[in-house]
């Protein structure tokens, strides 16, 4: 056995992964080579001294952190399937009930649509009332999330870019918020779910234009996949001049040039 | 982790790719301790170590789609898909550091408190003062080592990755890391053998 043969198998026997074979070589070279046995003897301890050193253990902020990030890029995210049967009685029991055949669906539609129908033209002020609650709730709504927008936690402008969602729909104060965030905020995650909250306001004015303005500046590769994401997915040709920008930084992540290179494809078509 | 984890993650990411992410919290669970210790070995920072972490965890998700294609070219290559998770997500793992060090590189390096903080955690009972001192300076020598070779005795000898799986992740030949991770041990000994000279003069 050579030398350099050795100090591979030496490597091998220290992560246990050296052959019967590979070992007695290795015993018999060191029997006649003092340098490399010396240096077994050496590094080997040094090797199993390595495993003493403590191992360090994450906060729980981060774990908080994740939780956050999760709930506010994913709602979808929580798994269906760990509801216990218990927690999902309602749905069971309204399982039961229903009934298969499709004419008694059909009777109780109808019996519900009459009921519904005649409550409805008897309390005409009350559904009124209930109108302008709904319209008060969701000015509320809007005042909550562009006030958590504003704070100095990211955690919070999450929160704030999270109750966007929530909104029926998006008026012209909260959408200039979300593209502000999506420029402006320090917190890349923050930044995501802004994009993500964005989907449903492709179609309002000065979204797409705000976007494409925002990603020359963009220094992080997953928000910069995010907006070019977003642009194909909105079909918007007027980004074709920054998305070229961004395609001949130099020093661009790869995953990212290859994606923008994609959606110079889709957009030129 | 044993192989039964490695599987059901697997499993989970292929999920996670076809658009199923219901999986993507246990994978977390499963995963986010040992990146942790990955990047806090490597940065000696607590904060950054978990902004790391999160930044993986972020980046699986916004590449999800990613996963099955370099799996099938795992597949090809190797025979071992329950494996390909590990690799894709240290491939991940040092993307995300390789971007931070570009953003960081003017940054002043860690001071030795926190190291030392860490060398003397929770002693227990049978760790005398010599052997917690002889740490500190294993430790530091591990700190002082450049960081690609401390990388690759991270994932050797901390990470637990065979010699083979460290190969996929580092795009090279099992008995490559073998011969590196032989010359990164030679230079930890040399540089704490001089720690150790220093300390006694």
């Amino acid at each position: 056995m050579m030398c350099s043969h050795a100090k591979e198998s030496m490597a091998a026997g220290w992560q246990r992964e050296i052959t019967a074979d590979e070992e007695s070589a290795l015993r018999q070279h060191l029997e006649t080579c003092p340098e490399c046995s010396a240096e077994m003897a050496a590094l080997g301890g040094l090797w199993d001294r390595l495993a003493d050193l403590p191992a360090p253990e994450p906060s729980h902020a981060l774990h908080a952190r994740w939780q956050s990030t999760i709930e506010s890029l994913a709602p979808s995210l929580k798994p269906v399937s760990r509801i216990s049967p218990l927690r999902n009685w309602p749905a069971n029991l309204f399982a039961n009930f229903w009934p298969a055949s499709p004419v008694w669906q059909a009777a109780i539609a109808l019996g519900c649509l009459l009921i519904g129908l005649l409550i409805g033209t008897n309390l005409p002020r009350r559904n009124r009332e209930i109108a302008q609650l709904h319209e008060e709730i969701a000015s509320t709504r809007e005042m909550v999330a562009l006030s958590l927008l504003q704070q100095q936690s990211a955690t919070e402008r999450l929160r704030g870019v999270d109750y966007t969602g929530h909104l029926q729909t998006m008026e012209p104060q909260v959408v200039s918020a979300l593209t502000d965030a999506v420029a402006h905020d320090p917190s890349v995650n923050v930044r995501l779910a802004a994009i993500d909250a964005l989907s449903k306001a492709s179609g309002k004015p000065g979204v797409l234009q705000s976007l494409t303005q925002s990603l020359p500046g963009e220094d992080s590769p997953m928000v910069q996949a995010a907006l070019v994401d977003y642009l194909v997915e909105a079909h918007d040709r007027k980004a074709l001049g920054a998305l070229r920008q961004l395609a001949a930084q130099p020093d661009l992540n790869p995953a990212v040039l290859e994606r923008t290179h994609f959606a110079l494809q889709q957009l030129s078509r | 982790m044993d192989i039964a984890s490695h599987d059901t993650d697997h499993d989970r990411m292929a999920a996670v790719a076809r658009g199923d992410l219901s999986g993507m919290n246990e994978i977390y669970r499963n995963r986010h301790r040992p990146l942790f210790r990955f990047f806090y070995r490597l940065t000696n920072r607590q904060a950054t170590a978990e902004d790391l972490v999160h930044e993986v965890f972020l980046r699986m998700i916004r590449y999800r789609h990613t996963y099955q294609a370099q799996v099938g070219q795992a597949q090809e290559t190797d025979r071992d898909p329950p494996h390909a998770f590990e690799a894709w997500m240290y491939r991940i793992a040092r993307n995300a550091m390789a971007d931070h060090s570009r953003k960081h590189r003017n940054e002043i390096a860690p001071g030795e408190g926190e190291l030392e903080s860490i060398a003397s955690a929770r002693p227990t009972p049978f760790e005398t003062a010599a052997k917690r001192q002889d740490l500190s300076l294993l430790h530091r020598a591990l700190r002082e080592l450049p960081e690609d070779r401390r990388e690759l005795l991270i994932l050797a000898r901390f990470q637990g990755l065979s010699y083979e799986r460290i190969g996929q992740i580092l795009g090279c030949q099992a008995g490559t890391v073998k011969g590196r991770v032989f010359r990164a041990m030679k230079e930890l000994g040399s540089i704490y053998s001089d720690l150790c000279r220093e300390k006694a003069s």
